[in-house]
């Protein structure tokens, strides 16, 4: 029996030092046949200006590696992990997939995706991830492995609208710093104009947690320590009860969650905090009804802001190697710096490589045209990863720990309480 | 002398009773013209929304300053609108068909033949209604995905292909058909077939129509079976095409506009056409 197992054991250590880079073999150094991957992505699936530019980034990969033909998948983003995971199931083995961070641990763990360490040979690696800037690469680590390469994302950024500020006796060109400034403003808009003060778009149902988090994290609290979640711990509560602060002084908004950038569209509020990626359609609606501006997020006081992100990671499934340097070639393209000025000037989303910005051959010219926007690049430096939640119920504990959030900002009660209880109630479900 | 006052009294009591009546009727017409406003607005604000250039999306006036179409060029050129609005109604007429035609077989079966276990069966088949269709979504597609039948048309149907509304509602109709027609068809020689197509179908034609009816338009309004089914836009159907306007770069209101009327056309003609037919379907069958 234990001359099996040792058997057993030596036959397992001899099959697993013939391959290089952990379980996988080895890729081919290039795609020399015709290969056909998947590739899951959101954009598609919407008609606005991340699909014709996925539509046009696809179309140039496929040029430049005619061996590669990319079959893509369109589904909407709050469905697109139920999707590869139906998929898993029905035995269709998706190749590349835009995911979001909050699955990032359960597509590492659970879901089969595939650490980029483990694929790639590291010279070959650091030589594609020259150039992308380290906090930006930290944004798809599981265990200190790239299980996802950040691919559109963004910060949160606060948005006002600079006729409500001069209605209410407020300086536009000064915009609120802290949120004791917030606080200031969104008293003085609701007062002197009936209109919203202040809204984060961050308890809405596809709102995620980004900028909750990025709140929480400004403050210097965490929602989790390793498996111990820590959103009701005292940081992470003062920063809740900021926001309950302001909701009962009226500068705070109270309106359904669901309808804040419509709110803020529409003209009717003077400070909204949420992705960039608005911005274009933001954009067009205030054309000619308001002067929109943009600011950094507010801070605590004195404490350096914690931006966190939104958006997606670019993800590789793959199993067959052919596949995979296919796919890898894809990951390469799509995060490249032709990519990023393709996805920065027509999405509006983050360019994970700072360097093209000023680039007069890349983001240059759009840059000059877009000054808005260096509010949101001056945020890079103080980039924080997303936390997304570990275990098989992660969903669920991200749920209970929003809707306690929810419950803490607009409910009557004790708002730490509230999220105490959570905690409590949340703890049961992690492993 | 007497005065007779009967005469005045008669067109007194009538005129009140007839005034009685008018205020009744203009109170009645009232409430239905302030209800037929408030079911038409949505309509209304949908199509004048459609029609509003881009920064004037959030207006509230009742007309838009510089009325464009736009949206509906954006809406053609982005999604393959005309391409979805085929791929539905094909899937809603085979659906609504197929459900015609296995319900019929099915109401046949228990009515016509009594078996010992007609109760249980009929239980069953009643019981599956409760059954949402999100329990059974998974193990649905991981057959489609091993069938094949991903990203097609016929991935939509299939499943919807029989339904226990449509069992149950053909059953209740056809147990009030007489059986002595049927026994009259049968000593005469005819076989269960030409009994069911030729002497049964003809015969319910109202709870026919009803049941297409209801199908066709919960079958055009279905969208969580083809969010997981479809891979490709044009491959897709309307529902979905709408959603699309929905983006993670902000909500498109001024093309949704668009793509909800032209997706609510074909319901909204039927209506016109069979107003009565589709309002007796929802009153007999209850609102589904």
């Amino acid at each position: 029996m234990l001359r099996r197992t040792i058997l057993k054991l030596m036959a397992t250590l001899a099959a697993t030092s013939l391959l290089p880079f952990g379980a996988f073999a080895e890729m081919p150094k290039t795609v020399d046949k015709p290969v056909t991957i998947t590739f899951y992505n959101y954009n598609l699936a919407s008609a606005g200006a991340g699909s014709e530019a996925t539509k046009e980034l696809i179309a140039n990969f496929e040029k430049k590696n005619p061996n590669v033909k990319v079959e893509t998948i369109a589904v909407p983003s709050n469905e697109i992990i139920n999707r590869v995971q139906a998929d898993v199931v029905a035995g269709k083995q998706p190749d590349v997939a835009q995911l979001t961070f909050r699955d990032l641990i359960f597509i590492a763990s659970d879901l089969g995706g595939n650490a980029l360490e483990d694929m790639v040979s590291p010279a070959e690696l650091k030589e594609h991830l020259t150039g992308i800037f380290p906090k930006g690469l930290e944004l798809g680590k599981v265990d200190g492995k790239t299980y996802g390469l950040a691919y559109t994302f963004s910060t949160p950024i606060l948005y006002y609208n600079a006729d409500l500020f001069k209605a209410a006796g407020l300086d536009p060109n000064n915009p609120p710093k802290t949120w004791a400034d917030v606080a200031i403003a969104g008293k003085a808009i609701k007062e002197k104009t009936s209109k919203n003060g202040f809204f984060p778009g961050a308890y809405g149902p596809t709102d995620g947690t980004f900028v909750y988090q990025s709140i929480v994290m400004s403050n210097g609290g965490k929602v989790r320590e390793g498996d111990k979640l820590t959103f009701a711990d005292k940081n992470a509560a003062e920063a809740v009860k900021t926001m309950r602060d302001m909701v009962q002084s009226g500068a705070h908004a109270k309106i359904d969650p669901a309808s804040a950038s419509d709110t803020f569209s529409a003209g009717n509020m003077g400070m909204f905090l949420y992705t960039t990626a608005l911005l274009s359609s933001v954009k067009k609606s205030a054309a000619g009804k308001f002067d929109l501006r943009l600011a950094p997020m507010p801070s605590f006081g004195e404490k350096p802001t914690a931006p966190t992100n939104s958006g997606s990671a670019l993800f590789v499934f793959s199993k067959d190697p052919a596949k995979q340097r296919a796919s890898y070639e894809l990951l390469k393209y799509l995060t490249s710096p032709d990519a990023y000025t393709i996805i920065t000037s027509k999405i509006g989303y983050l360019p994970l490589r700072l360097d093209i910005v000023d680039d007069p051959n890349q983001l240059g010219p759009w840059a000059k045209e877009n000054p808005m926007f260096r509010s949101n690049l001056e945020q890079l430096n103080r980039l924080t990863p997303n936390m997304a939640f570990p275990g098989p119920n992660y969903r669920q504990v991200e749920k209970m720990m929003m809707d306690s959030v929810r419950e803490a900002v607009f409910g009557s009660g004790d708002p730490i309480a509230t999220l105490k209880t959570a905690q409590e109630q949340a703890q049961d479900l992690m492993p | 002398m007497t005065i007779d006052t009967s005469h005045d009294h008669q067109p007194l009591a009538s005129l009140t009773a007839e005034t009685g009546g008018k205020t009744r009727r203009i109170a009645v017409h009232v409430v239905m013209i302030v209800l037929s406003v408030l079911s038409i607005f949505p309509i209304y604000w949908m199509i004048v929304t459609s029609l509003r250039p881009e920064n004037e999306i959030f207006s509230t006036a009742m007309w838009p300053a510089n009325p464009t179409l736009d949206n509906y060029v954006f809406v053609l050129t982005r999604i393959p609108m005309l391409q979805m609005l085929f791929n539905t109604t094909v899937v809603a007429a085979t659906t609504a068909g197929l459900q015609v035609v296995t319900g019929l077989f099915a109401a046949y079966a228990l009515v016509r033949w009594k078996m010992r276990l007609s109760g249980v069966i009929h239980g069953l088949i009643a019981l599956s209604w409760l059954v949402p269709f999100q329990v059974t979504m998974i193990p649905n597609y991981v057959l489609a995905s091993k069938l094949g039948l991903l990203d097609t048309l016929t991935g939509l149907i299939l499943p919807n292909a029989s339904h226990a509304f449509a069992v149950l509602l053909l059953y209740h109709a056809m147990r009030s058909f007489p059986t002595e027609i049927l026994e009259a068809a049968r000593i005469d020689g005819a076989k269960s077939w030409k009994i069911l197509w030729q002497i049964v179908a003809p015969n319910m034609g109202a709870p026919i129509a009803s049941l297409s009816i209801i199908a066709f338009i919960s079958a055009w309004n279905e969208y969580f079976w083809p969010l997981l089914l479809s891979r490709k836009p044009e491959n897709s159907v309307v529902q979905i095409g709408l959603q699309m306007f929905m983006t993670q770069e902000g909500n498109l209101w001024g093309p949704l506009m668009a793509a909800a009327a032209l997706a609510s056309l074909p319901i909204l003609i039927i209506y016109l056409v069979l107003q009565r037919h589709v309002i007796e379907s929802f009153m007999k069958s209850g609102i589904r």
